[in-house]
């Protein structure tokens, strides 16, 4: 549900609420006493469902991932001007959406998606970076799985087809298993590639 | 004429409102910031805030509604 709807939801329920502070004896009455149940009971219930399903559409923003500090260099290479760059590649040519860019190939990488282990380290994520000391350079927990790959490329003639992905049958059958990396088997190693970020040229987005 | 019991809803009806608009207002800040924080914020404020409004809410009726049945029987006693 878009937040502006939830807003009105909170404006009415917020309204609803001060009727019933305001004058309380209406409860007396059958019509204030159901007026007071939606009022303190069931919208109250169902506007927290919804903030808490906006803050998860919402957590998967790009935007939310770059607002912690140590995440802007990440950012900046999305934008970084050569196609070896796997993520600048995908983000600046679209085959990321670029409003959830990060998401789209970490999504075992939050507080809200992916097991219990995902979710506890997103909790960790923020303690680190407000009360503790982060990690610098930051590095993911497991090496980058096949999987965040295959789910848009799989069955893209492309890839499929690829010359160097067929060459041999094993390969393909290697590289669907995540027996052979996409990316540390120096065939697409170029990532975010942040030490050298001062190094390269910037695409500038058409306005 | 108002009861005490009536005087005893009517404050644990304000008290759950205030704790209910104050957590409703968390959210709504909450939701104006797109922030890891204000996510934290929202769970660990607004809806503690809203779940205690709702249970004061709702203990208040049973209260109520205790008093009420008590009040039935001793009605019935006196006859």
């Amino acid at each position: 549900m878009p937040t502006a709807a939830v807003f009105v939801l909170l404006a009415v329920t917020i309204g609803i609420i001060v009727i019933v502070v305001a004058k309380p004896e209406i409860t007396m009455a059958r019509g204030g006493k159901i007026l007071a149940f939606i009022g303190l009971f069931i919208f109250p219930g169902f506007v927290a469902l919804l903030g808490f399903d906006n803050h998860v559409e919402r957590s998967k923003k790009t935007t939310f991932c770059l607002s912690c500090h140590i995440m802007g260099p990440y950012g900046k290479s999305l934008y970084v001007d050569d196609p070896s760059y796997i993520p600048a590649a995908h983000f600046q040519n679209g085959r990321v959406p670029r409003d959830e860019a990060c998401y789209t190939c970490h999504t075992d990488y939050t507080i809200y998606y992916g097991g219990i282990r995902a979710k506890m380290r997103g909790l960790h994520h923020i303690y680190v970076q407000y009360l503790g000391k982060p990690n610098n350079p930051i590095h993911l927990y497991s090496p980058y799985n096949n999987r965040e790959c295959l789910h848009c490329h799989e069955g893209s003639r492309s890839f499929e087809q690829g010359a160097v992905h067929t060459a041999d049958p094993q390969t393909m059958v290697d590289i669907k298993s995540n027996k052979l990396s996409c990316l540390s088997s120096g065939c697409h190693d170029t990532v975010h590639n942040i030490p050298k970020l001062n190094q390269v040229k910037y695409w500038e987005p058409p306005k | 004429m108002i009861n005490s019991q009536e005087l005893m809803m009517a404050k644990r009806l304000r008290l759950a409102g205030i704790l209910l608009i104050i957590g409703l207002l968390v959210e709504a800040f909450s939701l104006l910031w797109n922030h890891p924080l204000s996510f934290i914020a929202f769970t660990s404020v607004g809806l503690f805030l809203l779940f205690c409004g709702v249970v004061v809410y709702l203990f208040s009726l049973l209260q109520y509604r205790a008093a009420e049945e008590r009040t039935v029987v001793e009605d019935h006693t006196n006859v």
